[in-house]
């Protein structure tokens, strides 16, 4: 059963003072959760907040599964992140993805043996100026060819 | 030629701290604007012209003005979900000019009598976030935010809101069902959100570039601002330059500069041996111009609209003949299928519908009546939503089908691309 | 009131009425799913859209409000042509399973692709899967793959019932109702999601599968599980009762009921119900007999007693034009003041859920009382039951509540009552036998609410007449027919003709399939 740490705790409940209401808090504590569990959000996870926040587990997991930052399966230490969209499909990071999940031996939305990388294609992250560009975890790696993606993956 | 009023410092790094902030003239412009009546400040924000620079390009102080005219409370929201994909100019002045939208937001606040506004931000965008919230926390400091802001009795509180991913939210309901902590799903209009808004109270929701501009405009007037633009498209914009140009990013150059220049001058052009064969000028839902269309554009919100296409956000998508149309309609028709937020039926179903056709296409799979049935439902999605994400999925689709058709048709023909070296088969998502 | 025209007539619409209501008071047939009258403006399915005079854009009614002089037209080519294509949206991903589906025959979707003739669906690829046979509690079951995300169930239980258990999950086409990990939806109102439900998505555990809907025939009646009197319609056949749906009265239960109400009409099968007269004297077994005959033996033995030792013991499951009868003719045949009545658990009377469903679970206490007040009647219980010691008491009738589950003192109450020498129990379920002390014993078979006409008064004094009787158990009178056979007229006065549809209760004797 997932529990939120004191710490977490604490941050859940301050955030739902923080705003006007407290529903506003859940984006923010989904996101304090996932921390607190190893990147992804489970239906125990979902089911502490709605105790904790004292609202619907329904508007949790509404929320939870209609932003794609929440993520719905374990991910790896290190989540990778590659923009495919337009102008990132133009100068190659369809196949920089490609190479990454070629290199690392693993497959989309799957965790690599040694739970430390997991790659997933997504959509425009606001980086189409220095494309190919993939994120790490918070982290933005623009300006990459599939070499120095592979580089900087190996030594995080 | 670029014009940096806007970004004339954005290259000091110092600038995004308040001490850099301040001493290239930073909040003098809240120190005069909080002497004047707020109705003044609408004035001159009127009276420049600015156009949202969000992607409607709806003017700012018009918009203010749908406020009811009551003291009751409301609220403004600064919209940096930049999610329109080609977009980025938002997340350079997040990052490299916090305190011109803090002092931007300040301005518009007290002009519109708003003593709380949140500034929602995207997910990823979590750099952005930090700096934002030193920055916010350093005007608090200085006496910028909170309770009687420089002595002029004006009390305002500002906080930022992450996103968690979901492009619908730049929607403005969208925008403010998500603050309230909901499913980002736009809401019916009637009632708008001058009326009501967050939390049902009248909201005001402004684009970063527009509220950063504002502070441009407090300085040095609305006049000085109108010297640059046309008469319908003043001032001056940032503009993201991405795809296939030598020298892709953000730059400022006044409305009205041709397309053409800001791609070949400000941009570098394309690579050796390339052509143009297209650009999208307003971020990846304006439709697309070809390459002859681009030589007559200008960057104005009128001439876009001549050529039956939006200036947007001011994200211009350069395209080189390397590229196979039908597999970049793909990769769009998938992002759209991927957001739709899912309330409305035409836009639920057509979406996926759209990108089924054109995967059908890319497989080799098609026949030359999907093409028809693209153009067919992409047309019957429009203005038949809540919001605009269905019109949005169905400009490109009708625009690169209409034409780029022989690409398509080649396609269905031969089960291969008709560009060199383009995709065989489904490579993609 | 605001004039407007609609589809070429001109009406006169309330002030603030909206586009879709204005149709509803034309009597004008407008396509829509997710608007409902009772619930907040979706405004999402867009099927709904018409052309207003000087628009150009085509607006949806359910949220474009009605202004002076508005012309409003759903019959133009470009709204039916939205409305096609709207329609071909909702039909791309739907399994188009009609055959097989309970909703086939009352179905928004299916009506309306009849209408357009869109016998199939205009995408060639394959359709988005979703989840089937989602058990969403006790009585609901889920089909998503048929669900066209209307939102309607998901507004009512957030703004209705305000349990929240039902969302929207996932975005896009994506998209699906349910609850969080598959919670059971076991609020009381929960079978209203399905009345709701424009289409096969949602569907009742106990309807699914045991009747197409145009085999079945609809009657009006009053629910009897309190006293608020929900008006409902009842669904039925020769094959016997197969569901009970709210019918939408704006005074009384608007357009809801609860899942509690509903089962009562299960509890009219003949397998719960006194079927004939009983009787017994001593420690005899039971006789069964003919109600008729029985009801006379019994009001000759009343009769034999001194008059002013019978009484007469009501509760508020019955008519008005029942107690009445009864009254009059105890009255005038026994000369006896001794009128007494009870009602179930006093600590939960005045309980009320916030919706509909009130702790007293009696459908006409108001009528009894009223008819009591007017007659005088203030005889208390402990006064029946002294004189039943003491023997001034010595014949009871009693008219025991048709759903003595209500009641939870019912066999301790009529134990009590048994101490009379004569006791005439008019009931319509089985009593048993531990529930009587030994003596003189009668028991009377009475119908249930569906099969006898008259009044219930509910809470606040509304007046509700239970609508055309059906024959469920042949040989049950009413109270009015017991109060004929004590005045001896009944041979003079046959009942009269019931107009009964001569129905075989069945009810639920074929098993559940399934969950």
């Amino acid at each position: 059963m997932f529990r939120l740490s004191k710490k977490g705790l604490e941050f859940v409940q301050s955030e739902m003072k923080r705003y006007e209401t407290k529903r506003s808090a859940i984006i923010p504590a989904l996101y304090c959760a996932q921390n607190e569990n190893d990147g992804w959000i489970s239906q125990d996870v979902i089911a502490h907040l709605s105790e904790v926040m004292e609202l619907p587990a329904s508007q949790i997991h509404e929320v939870f599964e209609f932003y794609t930052m929440f993520n719905k399966r374990p991910v790896g230490k290190n989540h990778v992140q590659v923009c495919c969209n337009i102008s990132c499909a133009m100068n190659g990071g369809r196949e920089l993805a490609d190479h990454i999940l070629k290199e690392f031996s693993v497959n989309e939305n799957e965790v690599t043996s040694d739970g430390k990388l997991s790659v997933s294609r997504v959509e425009c992250l606001g980086s189409c100026g220095t494309a190919p560009m993939m994120q790490v975890n918070d982290d933005y790696y623009e300006n990459l060819t599939p070499e120095r993606a592979v580089e900087i993956l190996k030594d995080l | 030629m670029e014009v940096k009023l806007l970004s004339e410092h954005y290259h000091h790094d110092d600038f995004r701290e308040i001490s850099g902030y301040q001493k290239r003239g930073g909040y003098e412009a809240l120190k005069m604007a909080l002497k004047k009546k707020p109705q003044e400040i609408i004035d001159e924000v009127k009276n420049s012209g600015l156009r949202g620079r969000g992607g409607a390009g709806f003017p700012t102080g018009i918009k203010w003005g749908f406020l009811p005219k009551n003291g009751e409370p409301r609220y403004l929201l600064c919209n940096a979900d930049e999610g329109e994909p080609g977009t980025f100019k938002d997340r350079v002045i997040l990052e490299r000019a916090p305190h011109q939208l803090i002092e931007g937001m300040i301005i518009s606040a007290f002009a519109i009598g708003s003593h709380k506004s949140y500034i929602y931000i995207r997910g990823e965008y979590v750099k952005s976030r930090k700096i934002l919230e030193k920055a916010i926390k350093e005007a608090y400091a200085q006496g910028f935010l909170g309770e009687n802001i420089l002595g002029s009795g004006f009390k305002h509180d500002l906080d930022v809101y992450s996103g968690a991913g979901a492009y619908i939210c730049g929607e403005e309901t969208a925008l403010i069902s998500s603050l309230e902590g909901k499913k980002g799903q736009p809401t019916l209009k009637p009632p708008f959100p001058a009326i009501e808004g967050y939390l049902q109270k009248p909201t005001i929701i402004n684009n970063v570039e527009s509220l950063a501009s504002v502070t441009l405009i407090s300085r040095i007037g609305s006049q000085a601002y109108r010297k640059y633009g046309t008469e319908k498209s003043p001032g001056t914009k940032l503009f993201s330059v991405s795809g296939n140009v030598c020298k892709p990013g953000t730059y400022e150059v006044p409305l009205g500069y041709p397309l053409m220049d800001l791609i070949n001058v400000e941009c570098g052009g394309l690579r050796t041996g390339r052509s143009l064969k297209a650009v999208i000028p307003g971020g990846s839902s304006a439709p697309v111009l070809t390459a002859e269309e681009a030589q007559k554009a200008f960057l104005t919100y009128e001439s876009m609209a001549e050529l039956k296409t939006m200036l947007g956000s001011g994200a211009v998508i350069v395209i080189d003949d390397s590229n196979c149309m039908v597999d970049l309609l793909h990769v769009l028709t998938h992002f759209y299928h991927h957001e739709s937020c899912g309330q409305c039926t035409p836009c639920r179903e057509g979406t996926g519908w759209l990108n089924k056709l054109c995967g059908t296409l890319m497989s080799g799979q098609g026949r030359l009546q999907d093409i028809e049935l693209m153009d067919q439902v992409a047309r019957n999605m429009m203005g038949r939503t809540i919001c605009a994400l269905s019109d949005a999925a169905a400009g490109p689709v009708i625009s690169f089908v209409s034409k780029f058709r022989s690409e398509f048709e080649f396609f269905v023909r031969e089960g291969r691309s008709k560009i060199k070296g383009g995709p065989h088969a489904q490579m993609h998502h | 009131m605001l004039k407007c025209t609609i589809n070429g007539k001109q009406y006169a619409v309330p002030e603030g009425a909206s586009i879709i209501e204005a149709f509803k008071l034309a009597g004008e047939s407008l396509a829509h799913y997710c608007w409902h009258p009772a619930l907040s403006v979706a405004g999402v399915c867009r099927m709904c859209m018409v052309s207003i005079e000087g628009n150009p854009r085509l607006q949806i009614a359910c949220n474009t409000m009605v202004t002076e002089g508005m012309v409003i037209s759903n019959q133009s080519h470009a709204v039916k042509d939205s409305v096609k294509w709207v329609l071909d949206f909702h039909l791309i991903n739907h399994p188009l399973d009609c055959p097989i589906c309970d909703q086939a025959g009352e179905c928004g979707l299916q009506d309306q692709y009849m209408m357009f003739g869109k016998y199939t669906p205009e995408m060639a690829m394959p359709k988005q899967r979703k989840r089937k046979v989602v058990s969403l509690g006790d009585r609901v079951v889920l089909d998503s793959e048929r669900c066209i995300l209307c939102s309607r169930c998901v507004r009512f239980t957030e703004e209705i019932t305000k349990t929240h258990e039902l969302g929207i999950f996932h975005r896009g086409d994506r998209s699906e109702i349910g609850t969080f990990n598959d919670r059971p939806l076991n609020n009381n109102y929960s079978l209203n999601t399905v009345d709701i439900c424009p289409v096969g998505a949602l569907t009742s555990k106990k309807f699914r599968f045991r009747q197409r809907v145009w085999f079945l025939k609809e009657k009006k009646s009053i629910c009897p599980g309190c006293c608020t009197g929900c008006n409902i319609k009842v669904s039925y056949n020769s094959k016997g009762v197969f569901r009970v749906k709210p019918d939408c009265n704006p005074d009384v239960n608007g357009y809801w009921m609860c899942d509690e109400g509903r089962d009562l009409c299960e509890k009219t099968q003949s397998v719960d119900r006194l079927l004939k007269g009983m009787s017994k004297y001593g420690e005899e077994k039971w006789q069964e007999g003919p109600a008729l005959k029985f009801a006379k033996q019994a009001c000759d033995d009343l009769s034999a007693l001194p008059s002013s030792s019978v009484a007469l013991v009501l509760t508020a499951q019955h008519t008005c034009e029942e107690f009445e009868a009864l009254i009059q003719s105890f009255k005038s045949k026994f000369k006896s003041k001794k009128v007494y009545y009870w009602v179930n658990r006093p600590e939960d009377f005045h309980k009320f859920d916030g919706l509909l469903l009130r702790g007293d679970r009696n459908p006409n206490t108001v009528g009894l009382l009223q008819i009591l007040e007017r007659e005088g009647f203030k005889s208390t219980w402990s006064e029946l039951l002294s004189d039943l010691s003491s023997g001034a008491t010595q014949g009871v009738i009693v008219a025991a509540p048709e759903f003595p589950s209500f009641y939870p003192d019912f066999s301790e109450k009529l134990y009590e009552l048994s101490r009379a020498k004569v006791l005439t129990c008019l009931t319509s379920r089985p009593i048993k036998d531990r529930e009587l002390l030994p003596g003189q014993r009668w028991l009377i078979p009475l119908k249930s609410f569906l099969e006898k006409e008259g009044t219930f008064i509910n809470y606040r004094g509304v007046q509700q007449k239970l609508g055309t009787p059906l024959e469920l158990v042949p040989d049950a009178m009413t109270l009015s027919d017991f109060a004929r056979i004590l005045s001896g007229d009944w041979l003079e006065r046959q009942v009269e003709p019931l107009g009964s549809q001569n129905v075989i209760n069945e009810f639920m004797k074929t098993p559940m399939r399934g969950l």
